[in-house]
């Protein structure tokens, strides 16, 4: 080593090092850059942000409410029975997970001329692609509370805390996944194909469009039940999570928290793996 | 920590990279998973067995022809390329000029630009706001500096990334060809500011094709050739290694040496005995300042070559540019009688000749001296030696100057 590392000795120099090590500065500016770039030269601007969920939710309402007749479970305790209310407080997290991972895989190859000419920790970059994307998701949250308070008299403010929680394990499941998808898409351009591909049937194989016991329980496949096969799926756990803390107002059960964490972990612990052994030969693939 | 290796800002040990040249890139997953791991792949070292020193403070320069390998040098210098073979260890802080303005987004204003590229240098955010107003005086952008830089031309955007980069205040700086920058205001300005970080102690890597700029700025300079190291120590002798290196006409046996004149290569039997730069008080020397008077003494066997003959020089600069050739006519062949002895009975006659520039008009740089004899007619070439005498033209006066020849004017106000 060539010289020993500093010795932090005041709160201050602690608190330094470690938004050093984080590269807060770092992921601020190029979610910052995400963020004021994205809507740049466009007339509506960040009315988009608003819209695109707008239209999902007016669009699935009238096909999987209206059409196909799908009823939201009634909210218990809240008592609410309102689809729209219903899909939304998935749809939204799980937009955020679509919206992420898609510009997340590209972030890496898409800032290839930064990665072949100046060294930073490469980590930031599909990092910070899901924070521009999570800052999105918090004030459409909010958006949306203080909507079904107004429209639906659903006052869901007593959970902020828990949806805050939720969204936070979310943020870094989705850091973890997007680590591995952006990495891996330096050597396989396929995987932003292939993601294109697996996020519409991910979305039917989660709770959002219905509820979670209209999966079958009675029926097996190679001897596992359908339900618990589905819920293999950890998004499954995150829905669920979401729509007792928002619709039904009630605080999810101890199952749904230790799958989401394990997930959390797991995804994470993962992620920073794969992209430690992808990193080295990024500048010379990307 | 042993002292003799405190001193040291950047050692190479043994340094070799990679590259897989695929001539049929396996761009998909599904040709990976069908050729599984027998994916044809060639392999090219960079870089081999590269090792190196550089010291605290110096400024170190690496030149080597196209493809040789010094941008990968960089690269794997700045953490870009991980070596596959030997280390690399770098004390302090480093910083890369590899291409300005490279993390500059096009929609984002200047200022924005500002702090995202600092903090893609490892800047904070407080760091950056204190030298903002440098940062931006030193690119000249203060009109501009809200504007989106996709509306900057070329030499705006390079300006303010050459500026956000050289205000990181690295211990440690690499730069790679980039001072071509702006116009001669600002890369004066540039040269400035490199010297500034000199004298502040700071270690300076550059790569560059501009060998003047090379021998003006750097102590010591790296030649590397195909990835392995050429030669390495004082830049004037590196340089003029590297430059007879280039020229195949130029025997391989020559290394022409920027400390000594170089007369190894003649050999007694030759009629040119000596090649020597002179200065005004007759010291023979081997800097020049440029626009300043010198003489170029040869000194030849007349009685030797059997006839009259014709002195001349070919100037060139250190990377093979004509800058000048002169000969003497008949001039010579006065010179030669009159230094004659009475009797005319030896059987070698050695003559000086002077030829004398009241103020070299070159730029500065490193130059050589190519001497010929020929016969008064100019038809037949009696002995030729080219590229036999290197010295360095160094800087003088404070007018910013550049390109080919020093004009030598002075500035009047009228």
């Amino acid at each position: 080593m060539p010289a020993s590392p500093r010795v932090p000795r005041t709160p201050r120099d602690m608190l330094d090092r470690l938004v050093g090590r984080l590269q807060i500065d770092l992921l601020v500016n190029l979610t910052l850059r995400d963020l004021r770039s994205k809507y740049k030269r466009s007339a509506l601007g960040w009315t988009w942000s608003v819209l695109n969920p707008l239209v999902a939710v007016v669009v699935y309402s009238a096909v999987f409410s209206v059409f196909l007749r799908i009823q939201p479970t009634t909210g218990d305790p809240s008592g609410l029975r309102s689809y729209a209310v219903f899909l939304l407080v998935t749809l939204l997290p799980w937009q955020f997970h679509v919206t992420s991972l898609t510009e997340a895989t590209r972030s890496i190859t898409a800032n290839g001329p930064l990665i072949t000419k100046i060294w930073f920790p490469r980590w930031v970059l599909p990092t910070s692609a899901v924070l521009a994307r999570f800052l999105t998701l918090l004030v459409e949250m909010a958006v949306l509370l203080v909507l079904i308070a107004v429209l639906e008299g659903h006052f869901a403010f007593a959970w902020i805390p828990v949806v805050l929680t939720l969204m936070a394990l979310q943020l870094l499941f989705t850091v973890g996944l997007a680590l591995m998808v952006s990495a891996a898409n330096v050597y396989f351009r396929d995987v932003q194909h292939f993601l294109g591909v697996a996020l519409a049937p991910w979305m039917f194989l989660t709770p959002i469009l219905y509820p979670l016991n209209m999966v079958p329980e009675d029926r097996e496949f190679l001897g596992i039940g359908y339900r618990t096969l589905y819920q293999l799926n950890p998004m499954v756990s995150w829905a669920k999570a979401y729509r007792n803390a928002l619709y039904d107002l009630r605080f999810p059960s101890a199952e749904r928290w230790l799958a989401i964490v394990i997930a959390t972990v797991v995804v994470l612990a993962v992620g920073f793996r794969v992209f430690r052994g992808l990193e080295p030969r990024m500048a010379e693939e990307v | 920590m042993a002292s003799s290796s405190s001193d040291v800002a950047v050692s190479l040990d043994g340094l070799g990279k990679k590259f897989r040249l695929t001539h049929d890139r396996n761009w998909t997953l599904k040709a990976t998973m069908l050729a599984g791991h027998r994916t044809r792949y060639e392999e090219f070292w960079a870089l081999r067995d590269l090792s190196l020193e550089v010291e605290h403070g110096q400024t170190f320069g690496i030149i080597g022809g196209n493809g040789s390998g010094k941008s990968t040098l960089l690269k794997v210098l700045a953490g870009i390329l991980r070596p596959d073979e030997g280390t690399t260890t770098v004390d302090g802080r480093l910083s890369a000029l590899l291409e300005l303005g490279a993390g500059f987004h096009p929609e984002l204003t200047g200022r924005e630009n500002v702090y995202l590229n600092g903090a893609i240098l490892g800047f904070t955010a407080r760091e950056i706001r204190r030298r903002f107003d440098d940062i931006v005086g030193f690119a000249e952008l203060d009109r501009f500096i809200d504007e989106p830089v996709r509306n900057y031309s070329s030499g705006m955007y390079v300006r303010l990334g050459f500026s956000v980069a050289i205000h990181v205040e690295p211990e440690v700086l690499l730069v790679d060809e980039v001072l071509a920058v702006g116009d001669l205001t600002f890369q004066k300005r540039c040269l400035d500011r490199f010297a500034q970080l000199k004298a502040e102690g700071r270690t300076i890597i550059v790569v560059s094709h501009d060998l003047d700029m090379v021998g003006w700025l750097c102590d010591r300079t790296a030649w590397i050739q195909q990835g392995t190291l050429q030669a390495v120590g004082p830049s004037s002798k590196v340089i003029g290694q590297f430059a007879i290196g280039i020229d195949p006409t130029t025997p391989a046996a020559h290394t022409g040496d920027g400390e000594r004149p170089a007369f190894e290569r003649l050999s007694p039997n030759d009629l040119v005995k000596s090649v020597a730069l002179v200065d005004p008080n007759g010291h023979p020397t081997n800097v020049v300042g440029s626009g300043r008077q010198v003489s170029i003494r040869v000194r030849y066997d007349n009685q030797a070559a059997g006839e009259p003959v014709t002195v001349a020089l070919g100037l060139y600069r250190a990377d093979g540019t004509h800058v000048a050739s002169i000969n003497s006519g008949a001039t010579t062949r006065g010179v030669a009688r009159s230094n004659q002895e009475p009797d005319g009975e030896a059987t070698s006659e050695l003559v000086e000749v002077d030829y004398v520039v009241p103020a070299l008009p070159v730029q500065p740089g490193i130059y050589e001296l190519s001497v010929a004899l020929h016969d008064t007619s100019m038809r037949r070439v009696l002995e030729r030696h080219t590229h036999i005498l290197r010295f360095e033209v160094s800087p003088t006066g404070i007018d910013p100057q550049n390109g080919l020849v020093a004009l030598g004017g002075t500035w009047e106000a009228r």
